[in-house]
């Protein structure tokens, strides 16, 4: 097959973009469920959200993008103390109704966003504007500060998980919650941080794919599928997994539609986690349960 | 007192049956017996939904199952040129085996790790009927395939079900079947076998059963009428499209979800009785149509967090107050 090289390496910075926005969507989701064992099916909507808080903060108030996704942060993580203190945490103990819950506000929160926000396409500001020329190839400037900005987002919780007082309670509650609340560590505290953090990063990735592709009341499933992927794949509470399973994911979406046709890489997931499955059921770094 | 409530279910059961067989004439009226046979669909999908349920499964992906049951269907008839009376069997057949080939990978994990699968699967089957221009018409979806046509039974006689309300009494007897099916095999050994593994699948395993092989087999016999309820689907709209809005969306199956848990998941007419009760309630709200979705994740999180056991234990409750109100002491 004869394929320009310029069309390969832009569906690979593509998919480089793409696989790092996933990869804040499957942190979010795996600090919640560490902590809480919840999953949270509303996380898409959490991401939809936040980028449309962003929209309407750079369109009607004229903030600055960067000042925006910061309040827009903000303003989700807050969201993410109520959904906790009011939904997720008198059914923190019946995983069932828990899976109800967070499908049900799903529903609730995309029908609301179709109702307040509308159906029309609307679209962030650019990152940055034009391509960097490395080498005769023309890199976007910005595909490549959403990466760095997801990294650097990324390397923060994981510096926090690591180093702070607070982080390594969060890290001991998850590993063994009475534990924990034998040391001092209220569960609940560490439930709040987590679904507060969690859906700050989500905010933070509809931010970067609102403002790389477009916003729509829907565009929070397909991320939300591509991140609970890589937690099947990558293994429940591992970060090093996580990321390596986002950049596979990634670049699944962003060369296999340009090598091989859209079909493969609607199935490609789906083949992957059954691969993975039957070799490794806990995933690349999961913990045997 | 159980008596009374067994005499209650009785009676829900006939009742049920009656106004199922005697509303297209009463109503006389298209619109409302395709929303009817929308509901028994749903009926359909909701219980089978339930019997994944009996293992400790939970599934989010049934409307993939029901996604390539439709297509199955739809292109059996389209371009093989297969009649109905094939193609709807084989439609749950490729469902089946489908949940075979996964089933086992997929069945080595529990719990919510199994839910997630589902999800990637279903949207798995909808991206690939997306995008398989070739196949499956792609964005445009699929028009144009032929409706149940008429049925020859041999022997007996020869009936046309093109006409919406004979194509709703097919659907009625073909889902009134298979919730037989699906209730004599719960009440069967295999049915007690699921409850088994459901309970305490290590020590199934100790006493001899292959708790993957009958997680399997459950799992296949749910998609299986999954694979039937998209057929039967399929034929009565006569259009597939795989967006993300259309049937075969997420959402669908969130609401499947939701009339198992409404309607309440641990007896066997709790799915159907919520995927009614729900979709009358969506039928009724179709003027506020945006707001919909929204009234069915609250009736769901009210639910949930009031009466996690459903809307079918509401007798039940009813009936031990009662007790209690006649007799204190007891």
């Amino acid at each position: 097959m004869d394929l320009p090289v310029q069309a390969v390496w832009q569906g690979m910075i593509n998919g480089l973009a793409l696989g790092w926005i996933y990869v804040l969507m499957a942190l979010g989701l795996t600090l919640i469920f560490g902590i809480m064992h919840i999953m949270q099916f509303a996380h898409g909507e959490i991401y939809m959200i936040g980028a449309y808080v962003v929209y309407y903060l750079t369109a009607s108030f004229k903030l600055p993008l960067v000042v925006a996704t910061a309040l827009s942060m903000v303003v989700m993580a807050t969201a993410g103390l109520i959904l906790e203190r009011f939904i997720f945490r008198p059914l923190k103990e019946d995983w069932l109704s828990a899976v109800v819950a967070t499908t049900g506000l799903t529903l609730i929160l995309q029908s609301g966003a179709v109702v307040v926000f509308g159906l029309y396409e609307r679209s962030i500001p650019l990152l940055a504007h034009g391509p960097f020329n490395i080498a005769g190839i023309m890199v976007p400037k910005d595909r490549v500060i959403a990466v760095v900005v997801a990294v650097v987002l990324s390397l923060f919780l994981y510096l926090f998980l690591k180093t702070t007082k607070y982080g390594q309670a969060m890290v001991a509650s998850a590993q063994n919650p009475e534990g924990a609340v034998l040391q001092g560590i209220s569960p609940n505290k560490m439930a709040a941080m987590a679904m507060a953090i969690g859906c700050a990063l989500a905010a933070a990735g509809g931010t970067l794919a609102g403002s790389l592709f477009a916003l729509s009341p829907f565009m929070g499933l397909p991320p939300l599928v591509k991140g609970m992927t890589i937690i099947v794949i990558g293994g429940m509470g591992s970060l090093p997994g996580a990321f390596i399973a986002g950049m596979i994911l990634g670049f699944i979406d962003g060369l296999v539609p340009i090598l091989l046709g859209h079909a493969w890489a609607a199935m490609g997931p789906l083949l992957l986690v059954i691969t993975i499955l039957v070799i490794k059921p806990q995933g690349f770094f999961g913990h045997a349960e | 007192m159980q008596n009374s409530l067994s005499l209650m279910k009785g009676f829900g059961w006939i009742i049920l049956a009656a106004a199922s067989i005697a509303a297209p004439p009463l109503l006389a009226n298209i619109y409302w017996t395709s929303v009817m046979n929308m509901i028994v669909i749903n009926s359909l999908m909701a219980a089978s939904l339930r019997t994944i349920f009996l293992i400790g499964e939970f599934s989010l992906g049934h409307v993939g199952f029901m996604c390539i049951g439709a297509y199955s269907s739809a292109l059996l008839t389209m371009k093989a040129g297969l009649p109905f009376g094939i193609t709807l069997p084989a439609a749950g057949l490729m469902a089946g085996l489908t949940a075979i080939l996964i089933g086992y990978p997929f069945m080595r994990v529990k719990g919510i790790y199994f839910v997630i699968l589902t999800v990637v699967t279903s949207e798995s089957f909808r991206l690939l009927a997306y995008n398989w221009r070739s196949l499956t018409g792609g964005t445009d979806g699929l028009i144009g395939f032929p409706g149940a046509g008429s049925l020859s039974i041999p022997g007996f006689a020869q009936i046309d079900f093109t006409g919406f309300t004979e194509y709703y009494y097919l659907t009625l007897t073909v889902v009134s079947s298979s919730l037989f099916i699906l209730y004599r095999l719960e009440k069967s050994n295999l049915g007690f076998t699921w409850i088994t593994i459901r309970e305490a699948d290590k020590m199934a395993s100790a006493v001899g059963i292959n708790v993957l092989k009958y997680k399997v087999i459950n799992f296949s016999i749910a998609c299986f009428f999954a694979g039937v309820g998209g057929a039967l689907l399929a034929h009565s709209e006569q259009t597939l499209s795989p967006q993300a809005s259309s049937v075969f969306g997420v959402m669908t199956t969130i609401y499947f979800l939701v009339y198992m848990v409404v309607g309440g998941k641990s007896s066997f007419i709790g799915p159907i009785v919520g995927a009614i009760v729900l979709s009358f309630i969506m039928e009724f709200t179709r003027p506020m149509q945006e707001y919909q979705p929204m009234i069915i994740g609250a009736i769901a999180i009210a639910v949930v967090m009031l009466l996690p056991e459903g809307l079918a234990s509401i007798p039940a409750k009813i009936d031990k107050w009662r007790a209690k109100s006649l007799n204190p002491l007891t």
